[in-house]
Formats: structure tokens, C-alpha cells, sequence
């Protein structure tokens, strides 16, 4: 789940809804666009491709990773496709897709971030098979396959001036989230097609400020799309994605209703890559303590918000129980769109690493 | 001075002030002629330095800056190929942008810049400066069909769009629906998607690729990374305007300056009589025992009261007036220089500092000189008409003096004249020396009249030595008449040759039927093209480089020497036989005027220019008008251009029909070849826009003419009236005397009529010489044109006419004051001296 799923989505109706309530945005019902069904079979690897019949698509990256110090180190790459009427997409500058790129890097000293633009049809932001091979790209930002699939591949882009090249693999199957892939969001029917594959070992080197590190470690990538994402009483979500040092990976989520009563969903991956769909029964997520985090942005550079940087993660169904702590305060992705992303430290890293998403919070 | 004297000093200043609670017009007057100055002034000086800071954006595309240009070597533009390539090897500060000129249905042109807003670097940092965070900016619906055009509000009143109108063109194409709205750094273009531009263009290139702030290395590395026919280029435009447009800037400030002379005319005579008004005041305050000193400081603190009221008021109008005048202003500079002022004014500290500055010595200057003679004179002075008249002979011989000391130093100035600052110091010389001669004139005119009249009716004889009490009034009235008078006449004489020269120089110049500018066709192979044998006599293909030479750009055209327009050239000056040697290939160039009078460049002189095979001399064999461009530019045959440069571009096709051919048969055939409706124009057409645009250019001379003469009618109304308010209790006496108030009216009409006629008989000649000096010295100065001068009697009798109606007008106002007011004074008389 992505925060800027909501965020992209109020683009969809202009700077003035934008500047009101973005959430009223996503209570508009998609019409027009494909709707996300049950059932779906999904095809692979078809589906790494982009499905420009519903609205929204993201391809999704992060990955904990570690120096030969021992330092923890995170990235994070993303790519949206957004469609911005239900019109069947034409190539060229009539195109009706744009494109958006969020990166960011997490090293032992600080967090930096960048955001993209494109649009679709020209060839300056696509996915797609270039000479058979899975390619996804704005700019020089990209993430190409080695054959059709999406892994093995190699990820390249860059943070202002650091640069990071890294190769990616994994041997087990995506993981479908939900129903086989469907995963609902509300009561009320909101929904999307989902998987991810949360075994990937990455390796590569990153440069910064002129300085290369060789790092290894673990990604995890999402796929999501959907064309009615959001019910009525949802304020923003907090999101998890965790490698285990079991082996396991977790995912849960919780979309924040006005009312208290959370929506609850995960799922529990073995290491051989076989899942277990989690309810909202078997999941308790409680905030241990909120910190109050520089969130500059070019309205306010000195703005602040307070932002629940430690957790309590519970699986009661298999008596499992973690903390998760945010490695360090400063990781918000203050771009267009705002959200708090970054790496998390599970039992202060006994447990394992993983990345948390946070959103809709100091609106 | 004592301790109780502060008290007393406030005494003083509120004696002096309260005479303005019994004058408010005289307040009036004294505040109209400070913020008529000012505001002038402070209207250019804002538009100066918005105009200037507007440059310093000039290397902004639409609020991207623009470091550098990718562009064509041959002038086909940028494939889309060619970019995206780009972008994906990371120069994400290249941004595409499409340039056109179309033309609305009736034929009026339209320039057009489109780019893709997602894609300009702003929007990419995240942070600040965000292209696409722009609150008014639905970006969604611009980026995508129907897209949308962005008319500056300006342009959009001219063409009659309303928001949400598609505007037709010529040919029938329609642009995206209208949304009145602008960009920085837009002008006066209409803006669209670069998706929407090409698609109505029906072209499938970029004009160029501007790119954002780059490091050196960076550059270079993007210069290797370029295809063969693409080439980097730094973007000095920020440099080159800045120098291309220092003389109309200095222009304007003249002209300015000129106002806020006339302005002061208006202070130095309100302030004069509100002294006179006050010499009971001041007699009675010196005989109670107030210093000479304590009154100085009092005056001193009425002046900075004064000068600060007048800035801040003036500087208020000058806001309002610079608002009006940008349009005007911005269309020159966009029209001679290209250059792209943004509509925003802001008042910087320094204007305002320097405004009061100015009130502030001027006013000084105003109130000094009268006061001292004031304050100098004795306590009881004699106070008689005849003092009085005698001061004003001494008065007029100190400014003739002065004036001749100023004409001597104008010719002084003229031989050694060498920049446009100069040129304006010597107007100003000039002018300064004939306003001071006036007063002079005007009185050795009056005595000969008197003279001539001395045997004629009392009546009339009484109404000529009226004019002896009138003339010291009047006085500085005249001097800024003449000002504005002759600056008027100076400009419209300049502005009409201008014209007249230019009119005929497209008459030789645009003799072809039909000019084609599209980047689509092969010139020359349609020329040669026997299918088009039909109906096409002759076609001149010109090609052009753009080169750099004296730190300028500069453009040199390959000219067809065969061609009737080629043969016909007219040249400004040129060797013997200049245009058949320079066809038959003896290494001799054509040069523009710019290129001699501002480069500095000699008929026989050699002009070396960096070739691709390196320097090329060249000898010069003539000069060629070329009004309205701020370049250097050559000529050289189109074959000699060849062997000098690798990349020509085609720079246009000029077509000559057959007689008897209809342009439709040329049209169609042009259609055929791939050219788009709106990338030829009809030779009627060009001639049509060419004067149009001079006209809009010249808009902003003419404004600020009028406002001159509105300031120099409202001095003479400040006379007038103040003439009123001292005379009343002397009209009143004759009133009860059995004067008619008709017979009144007389008295005070007719000499100043005669000095009003005197004044514009003396304007006629100094305006010619003023238009003189401004054709064949500033105007070559700063433009480096050079065109006969036209002298008709037509501006002059129009001003005469315009004059009389401002005398009629001030007249009738003193009229309807003099019915008001004489029953009153009348009542008065005898209570009072």
C-alpha cells in the first residue's frame, strides 16, 4: 500500500480538491475505468506489464540493506502510472498516462528523496518489454528485467547526486495478496489487485557524495493497481513490510477509519515463499511512541508533525510479537505529495529489518 | 537661537502653512505640479528597472531557466527521438520547447511557445519553484486533450477570446480552448502543451531544447552526447538585451526627465505666488521680530512637508501610470528586441528615494531663489507695480544670460558628442536655452507690439500693457509650454519620417508576391521545380548563419544575386558599382547600417568573420537599411555563404508570380509541398504587420507626448488661476469701474493669447531642430538607422490647434472662477489694501 496512491489520486480532479480534502477525492466511484473483481486469474509475467484500464499502478521498491561495517542502509524506488481519464490510452503527447517516480535512500548519515514527472505515450516514462525484456523507466530511472519477468533485474536510479545500482534476484514465486490477488480495503467494497515478491536478494553498489559502498541485503517489491482504492471513512493508513530473521516476511497494514474501528490485513510468508492471508482477528498493532519529526516542505520549511515512530506488532493466532522502531526520525518524503517512508529496525534489529509507511497523519 | 525659539519656530511654520487653508488652490497647484513630476518620472524609472529585471529572467523559458539551447544545425528542429534519448541517458535539464508564429483569421500574427510542463526542472527538484504547484494551474487538463491556451489577459482583449473560446486561424485549424492566464516570462505569446502545439502545427519536431542550470562538466558531457546536427549553445540573451536595449531605456529616462522639468515649472510657480501671497506674512513676522533665520527654517520645514506629500503621491500615480504605459512598453521591446517583459511592477526602495530627492532639491531650487530675494529685500519694500515689473526685467535678463550660456554649451557638447547620454544632455542643453531665452522674447515681442499700437484705441493700448502685468506670471507658464510644444513637435517629426522611411524601404524591400518561412520545404528544389514553372516568374531562396561578431549575434544571409529583389537592393551608401562586383564574386559583403554606425564598420573596410574554416575576411562594399533590427547583419552571396559555412539554414523563400496568376494557384501549389496555411504571407500582408507593428512600437512616444502637453496645460492653468487670485481685488476696482466682465476676459485673453502664439511660433523651428538632432544624431546613436528628415506643417498646426483649445479651456475655467468670485471681492473692496 502507498501513500501516494491516495495522494496521486487528487490529481484526478485539480489543485482545488487537492488543496481541500484529497480523501473527498477518493470517494469518487471510478466510473468508467475497469473495476477490480474477484476471481481474477492472475498470468505472470503479463501482469508486470501496466493495466491501463484502471486508474492507478505502481510498481514498488525497498530494500534493507547493509555495508561491510554492518551499517544499516535503505532504498526505495517507486513508479505510478496514473490514468487520467477512462479513454482507451493512444500513443504520443495525446496520451492519456503520466507517469510519477518517488526515490529515496537512507544511509548511516541521513535520508534523501526525489520526485519525477512524465508523461506517457512519448516514451520519456513507460513499462513495457524493450527486445523482449521487462523494462519500466522514467528517465534514467529504471528497473529492467533480464528476461520478461521483473526479477532477475537490475534497479538504477539516483538521489540528487547519489547514485545507486543494484541487481536484483529472487527463487520464489509473487506472492498474491488478499483473495488470490484481491485485496479489499473496505466493508464497503473498495479494492485492488495486489502481489508482491518479498524475497529478493539485492546486491550492488551505491555512491554517495562521490564515496562508493558495496551493500548487500533483501528488497521486497509490490504491485498494486486498482480504480476505486479508498472508502469514505479513511484517513490514511500505516504500512509494513518486514524481513524476519527467521527467513519469514510480514506485511500488515491498517487503513485508519474515522471511527476508531481500523481496517486490518497482512499476509505471512515462509521463506519458501508460501503465504498465509492474515485477517483483521489475527493482527494488533498498537503505537508505542509518537515523535515529532522535521517535515519541511517548500510551503513551510520549518513545519513539524507528529508521526508514530514505534510499534507494537502482534500475530496472537501464531503467539508472535515484535517491536518496530523507526532507525531514524527524519525519512519523510516531503515531495508534491508528503508521506512518511523509511527504514525500521524489528526488536531493534534482532528480529530483522523492514520499511514503514505512513500516512494521512498532521493533515 | 533661544530656547523659547523651537515654540516660536512652530508658530512661524503654522503662520506660514494657515495661508494655505485660505488658498487651497494654490495646496492644490503646488502638490498637482510635484506629482505631475514625479509621477512621470517614477512611471518610467518603474518600468526601467521592471524591464531590466525582466531581462535578468530572460533565461527563463516560461519560468524554467534556461542555461543553453540545443538547436539544428540545418534547421530542421529536434526529432522527439533525439530528446527522449536525452532523458534517458539523464539530461533531465533538457525541456522541449516549440516556437511558431500563426495568423488569426483577419491575418493578425500570433506567436505561439508550447512546452511539456512536467517535464521542465523545476517540477523535479520537489521543493520550491515546482512547475506544476502552481495554485491556478488545472495541469491535468492542460497536459491533455482538448488542452488548453493561455492568453495574457492584454492579448486576449485585442483578439476578443473569451475563456473557454477556441480561436480560429487563418486556415481554419483551431487552437485549444482559451483560458486567460499567463506564465512567467510568456509575453505576449499564447502558451500551450507542447503535445497540443505540435498537433496544431501538424509537426512532429521541436523548435529547440532549452536546458536548466547545468554544471560545466555537464555540458560538455550533453555537447558529446548530441547527435551530429544538434549543437549546444550558452544562452546570452540575458547579456545581449540588456545591451541591445540601453538606448530606448535611455530614451524613456529623457523623456521623463523632460516631464519632470515641466512638473518643477508647475512647483516654481505655485510656490512663487504662494510666497507673493505671503510677503504680508512674512513682513508682519519679521516686524514682530522673527530672524531672517527662523523663517529660512521654517520655509525649510514647509518644503520637506511639501516634497514628502508630492513623492508619496507622485510615486501612487506613477504606479498607476506605469500600469498603463507597460502594455505599450513591453510591446516595443518584444517588437524590436524580442525581449519578454513579465506585467508585475513593483516599486522598488531606491525609485522612492531618489523621488524625494528629486522633489526635494527641486522644490528647494523653487523656493530658494524666490525667497531670497524675498528675504534680502527690506523689511518695507516699496511694493509698487512698477517694482514689481522692474524685478521681472531683471529676472528675464538673468535667464537670457543663462540661456546663452547654455547654448554655448550645447554646441560645445555637439562636437564632442560620442554616446546617447550625450545626445540627451544636449536636448536637454537646447531645449533649456530656448525655454530661458523665452520670457525675453516674449517681452521685446509685447514692446514692439505696444509700439506698433501706440497710436491706436485706449482700449487696445490698455489691453497691451495689461500683458506687462500678466508676462511675470505667465512666465515660467510659457517656458514649459515651449518644453512640451517642442519636445512634441521634435518626436512627431521623427516619428513621421520614420515612417515615411520605412513605409518606402518595404515598398523596394517586400517586392515579391508571396514570402514562404517553413522549415517543411526544400526552397530550392521548389524554385527548380518544373511543375511550378506554370506560374512562378522568379523565387529567391536566402539562406543565414548566425554568427557572433563584435560580442553581438549576428546574422548572415546567402542572397540569390540573381534574383529582382537582390538586383534592386537599396543601399545607404555603397562603393561604385558595389552590388555587380559583390554578385561577381570579388570576396565584397553587404552590411547593415547597424553594422557602420554602431560597429564602427567603413565603406573598403575589411570585416573578418569566423568561418567554419576559420577567420574570413571580407571588404565592404555597401551599407543596406534595415530599420527595426537591433542586429548586426551581412550579406553575402548565397554561394560565397556556402563556402564559409558548413550548416546553412534556409531563412525563407520569396516567391514572384507569373502575371496573371491568382496567389490561390500559388497557394495550392505551396499546400502540395508540404507548407502549412500560416507560413507564407501575401506581400500586402507583410507590408500590413510591418507598420502595425512600428505603430504599437511607437505607442508608448506618443502616450507620454500627450501627458507632457496635459502637464504643460496644467501649468498654464496654475498661472492662470494664480493671476486670478492676485489681479482679483485690481478686476474687482474696474468692475466698479463699468469694465463688462467680456471687456475682463479681454484683458486677460488676448496678450495671453499672443504669448501663447509666440510660444508655439518659437516651438516650430526649435522642434525641427530637435527632430533634427534626434534623426541624424540620437537616433543613429541608438539605433544605428539613418533616414531623411521630413518636416511637415501639419504636426505644428494641429499642436496650434490643441494649444488654443488648452487656452480655451484654461480660460473658461477662469471665467466661471471670475463670475464666482468678483461679486465677493467686489463687496470687499476698500476693506482690504
Amino acid at each position: 500500500m502507498k501513500a501516494v496512491f491516495l495522494l496521486l489520486m487528487a490529481l484526478l480532479v485539480g489543485p482545488a480538491a487537492a488543496q481541500g480534502d484529497p480523501y473527498q477525492v477518493l470517494r469518487s466511484t471510478g466510473d468508467g475505468y475497469a473495476s477490480v473483481v474477484p476471481g481474477r486469474p492472475f498470468d505472470f509475467p503479463a501482469d508486470h506489464l501496466p493495466h491501463p484500464d484502471y486508474r492507478i499502478e505502481w510498481w514498488y521498491l525497498t530494500a534493507n540493506l547493509k555495508d561491510d561495517a554492518g551499517r544499516h542502509w535503505g532504498l526505495q524506488w517507486t513508479l505510478f502510472r496514473q490514468a487520467m481519464s477512462p479513454a482507451t490510452d493512444t500513443e504520443g503527447w495525446d496520451s492519456n498516462q503520466i507517469w510519477m517516480a518517488h526515490a529515496a535512500i537512507t544511509t548511516p548519515d541521513g535520508h534523501r528523496h526525489e520526485q519525477r514527472f512524465a508523461r506517457g505515450g512519448v516514451g520519456q516514462a513507460e513499462v513495457r518489454r524493450e527486445d523482449g525484456a521487462f523494462a519500466a523507466w522514467l528517465d534514467d530511472w529504471s528497473l529492467s528485467g533480464d528476461g520478461a519477468a521483473m526479477l532477475p533485474g537490475r534497479l538504477r536510479f539516483t538521489v540528487g547526486e547519489a547514485v545507486i545500482d543494484v541487481q536484483l534476484a529472487s527463487d520464489t514465486p509473487p506472492v498474491l495478496q488478499g483473495k488470490g490477488g484481491y485485496s479489499q480495503k473496505s466493508a464497503q467494497g473498495q479494492a485492488s489487485y495486489y502481489y508482491s515478491q518479498p524475497h529478493i536478494a539485492v546486491s550492488g553498489s551505491v555512491t554517495v557524495d562521490g564515496k562508493p559502498t558495496t551493500l548487500t541485503g533483501t528488497g521486497w517489491l509490490d504491485r498494486e493497481w486498482s480504480s476505486q482504492p479508498l472508502a469514505d471513512n479513511q484517513q490514511g493508513w500505516d504500512w509494513f513490510s518486514l524481513h524476519l530473521a527467521d527467513g519469514h516476511a510480514l506485511m500488515v497494514y491498517r487503513l485508519r477509519h474515522d471511527d476508531g474501528k481500523h481496517w486490518l490485513s497482512g499476509s505471512w510468508v515462509a521463506p519458501d515463499g508460501s503465504a498465509r492471508t492474515l485477517g483483521a482477528d489475527e493482527i494488533e498493532l498498537t503505537v508505542l511512541d509518537t515523535r515529532r519529526v522535521r517535515t519541511p516542505s517548500s510551503a513551510n520549511p520549518e513545519a513539524t508533525r507528529d508521526l508514530p515512530l514505534s510499534w507494537r506488532v502482534s500475530l496472537p493466532g501464531l503467539k508472535r510479537e515484535w517491536t518496530v522502531r523507526a532507525l531514524i526520525d527524519d525519512q519523510w518524503m516531503g515531495g508534491r505529495f508528503p508521506y512518511w517512508e523509511g527504514v525500521v529496525l524489528v526488536d531493534e534489529g534482532a528480529s530483522g529489518v523492514g520499511y514503514l509507511e505512513l500516512t494521512g497523519y498532521g493533515r | 537661537m533661544t530656547s523659547a525659539e523651537p515654540e516660536r519656530l512652530g508658530g512661524v511654520v503654522r503662520a506660514l502653512l494657515s495661508h494655505y487653508w485660505r488658498h487651497p488652490w494654490q495646496a492644490v497647484f503646488l502638490l498637482a505640479g510635484l506629482v505631475a513630476g514625479v509621477a512621470l518620472w517614477s512611471a518610467v524609472q518603474i518600468i526601467n528597472s521592471h524591464a531590466r529585471a525582466s531581462y535578468a529572467e530572460a533565461d527563463f523559458v516560461l519560468g524554467a531557466q534556461a542555461t543553453h539551447w540545443i538547436r539544428s544545425r540545418s534547421g530542421d528542429g529536434i526529432a522527439q527521438a533525439d530528446y527522449i534519448a536525452l532523458r534517458r541517458a539523464g539530461f533531465r535539464q533538457v525541456f522541449p520547447v516549440v516556437q511558431a508564429r500563426v495568423s488569426t483569421a483577419d491575418n493578425a500574427p500570433l506567436a505561439i511557445i508550447a512546452t511539456d510542463l512536467l517535464a521542465l526542472p523545476a517540477s523535479m527538484a520537489g521543493e520550491g519553484g515546482d512547475a506544476l504547484g502552481d495554485a491556478n494551474l488545472d495541469w491535468l487538463a492542460f497536459v491533455q486533450p482538448p488542452y488548453q491556451a493561455w492568453f495574457p489577459a492584454a492579448m486576449a482583449d485585442e483578439l476578443g477570446v473569451a475563456e473557454g473560446e477556441q480561436l480560429v486561424l487563418r486556415d481554419g485549424r483551431a487552437l485549444p480552448p482559451a483560458l486567460i492566464a499567463a506564465r512567467e516570462q510568456q509575453g505576449r505569446q499564447i502558451f500551450m502543451d507542447v503535445g497540443a502545439a505540435l498537433s496544431l502545427l501538424g509537426r512532429d519536431t521541436f523548435t529547440a531544447l532549452a536546458v536548466g542550470p547545468i554544471s560545466p562538466d555537464t555540458a560538455a558531457r550533453l555537447a558529446a552526447a548530441l547527435p551530429a546536427d544538434l549543437m549546444l549553445e550558452a544562452n546570452q540573451q540575458r547579456l545581449d538585451l540588456t545591451q541591445l536595449t540601453a538606448s530606448l531605456h535611455t530614451q524613456l529616462t529623457a523623456m521623463s526627465l523632460l516631464s519632470f522639468a515641466v512638473g518643477l515649472f508647475i512647483v516654481f510657480n505655485a510656490v512663487r505666488f504662494s510666497l507673493w501671497y505671503r510677503r504680508p506674512t512674512l513682513r508682519t513676522l519679521r516686524l514682530m521680530g522673527v530672524s531672517v533665520r527662523a523663517l529660512t527654517l521654517a520655509i525649510v520645514a514647509e518644503t520637506l512637508v511639501w516634497s514628502a506629500l508630492g513623492s508619496v503621491l507622485g510615486l501612487l500615480a506613477g504606479l498607476g501610470i506605469s500600469h498603463a504605459l507597460l502594455p505599450s512598453v513591453s510591446a516595443s521591446l518584444q517588437n524590436l528586441y524580442g525581449a519578454v517583459v513579465g506585467a508585475d511592477l513593483l516599486l522598488d526602495p531606491l525609485t522612492v528615494a531618489i523621488a524625494w530627492g528629486m522633489t526635494l532639491i527641486g522644490l528647494a531650487f523653487a523656493l530658494a531663489w524666490p525667497l531670497l530675494l524675498q528675504l534680502r529685500g527690506p523689511v518695507l519694500p516699496g511694493g509698487s507695480a512698477s517694482a514689481g515689473v522692474l524685478a521681472d526685467a531683471r529676472a528675464r535678463r538673468v535667464l537670457l544670460i543663462g540661456a546663452g550660456v547654455l547654448a554655448l554649451a550645447a554646441v560645445g557638447v555637439y562636437w564632442q558628442m560620442a554616446s546617447v547620454i550625450e545626445g540627451f544632455v544636449l536636448l536637454g542643453l537646447v531645449l533649456f536655452a530656448a525655454a530661458w531665452a523665452l520670457p525675453q522674447v516674449l517681452a521685446s515681442a509685447h514692446r514692439l507690439l505696444g509700439r506698433v499700437l501706440a497710436g491706436a484705441p485706449l482700449v487696445q493700448r490698455w489691453i497691451v500693457s495689461d500683458g506687462w502685468a500678466q508676462l511675470p506670471a505667465l512666465r515660467t507658464a510659457m517656458m514649459a509650454l515651449l518644453l512640451a510644444l517642442t519636445a512634441n513637435l521634435g518626436v512627431e517629426t521623427l516619428v513621421g519620417s520614420f515612417r515615411t522611411a520605412l513605409a518606402g524601404w518595404l515598398d523596394q524591400r517586400i517586392g515579391a508576391d508571396i514570402y514562404v518561412n517553413s522549415a517543411r520545404l526544400d526552397t530550392r528544389g521548389f524554385v527548380a521545380d518544373p511543375a511550378n514553372a506554370g506560374w512562378l516568374a522568379t523565387g529567391h531562396a536566402r539562406t543565414g548563419v548566425t554568427i557572433r561578431w563584435q560580442g553581438r549575434p549576428t546574422k548572415v544571409y546567402g542572397l540569390d544575386t540573381t534574383t529582382p529583389d537582390t538586383r534592386a537592393l537599396p543601399l545607404a551608401q555603397s562603393a561604385p558599382d558595389a552590388l555587380a562586383r559583390w554578385a561577381g564574386g570579388e570576396r565584397l559583403i553587404l552590411a547593415n547600417e547597424q553594422a557602420h554606425y554602431l560597429g564602427g564598420l567603413r565603406l573598403g573596410q575589411t570585416v573578418t568573420l569566423l568561418t567554419d574554416g576559420g577567420p574570413a575576411d571580407y571588404t565592404v562594399a555597401g551599407f543596406f537599411h534595415d530599420y527595426g533590427n537591433p542586429y548586426y547583419q551581412f550579406y553575402l552571396p548565397r554561394e560565397a555563404l556556402a563556402r564559409g559555412w558548413r550548416d546553412v539554414s534556409s531563412t525563407g523563400l520569396a516567391l514572384w508570380l507569373k502575371p496573371g496568376v491568382s496567389a490561390e494557384t500559388a497557394e495550392a501549389a505551396l499546400v502540395a509541398a508540404g507548407v502549412k496555411p500560416g507560413e507564407w504571407f501575401a506581400q500586402g500582408d507583410i507590408k500590413r504587420l510591418s507598420m502595425k507593428i512600428f505603430d504599437r512600437t511607437f505607442a508608448m512616444t506618443a502616450a507620454m507626448n500627450t501627458l507632457t502637453l496635459l502637464v504643460a496645460g496644467a501649468a498654464l492653468l496654475t498661472a492662470l488661476l494664480a493671476i486670478l487670485h492676485e489681479r482679483l481685488p485690481e478686476f474687482a476696482q474696474w468692475r466698479a469701474l463699468g469694465v463688462t466682465r467680456r471687456e475682463l476676459l479681454r484683458v486677460i485673453a488676448v496678450p495671453l493669447a499672443l504669448f501663447v502664439t509666440l510660444t508655439w511660433l518659437a516651438a516650430i523651428p526649435l522642434g525641427a531642430l530637435l527632430s533634427w538632432l534626434l534623426i541624424y544624431d540620437l537616433n543613429v546613436m541608438s539605433f544605428g538607422w539613418s533616414m531623411p528628415m521630413l518636416w511637415s506643417p501639419l504636426p505644428a498646426l494641429k499642436l496650434g490647434l490643441l494649444s488654443a483649445g488648452i487656452v480655451a479651456l484654461v480660460l473658461l475655467i477662469v471665467l466661471s472662477q471670475l463670475t464666482r468670485k468678483l461679486p465677493q471681492a467686489m463687496a470687499q473692496l476698500g476693506s482690504t489694501q
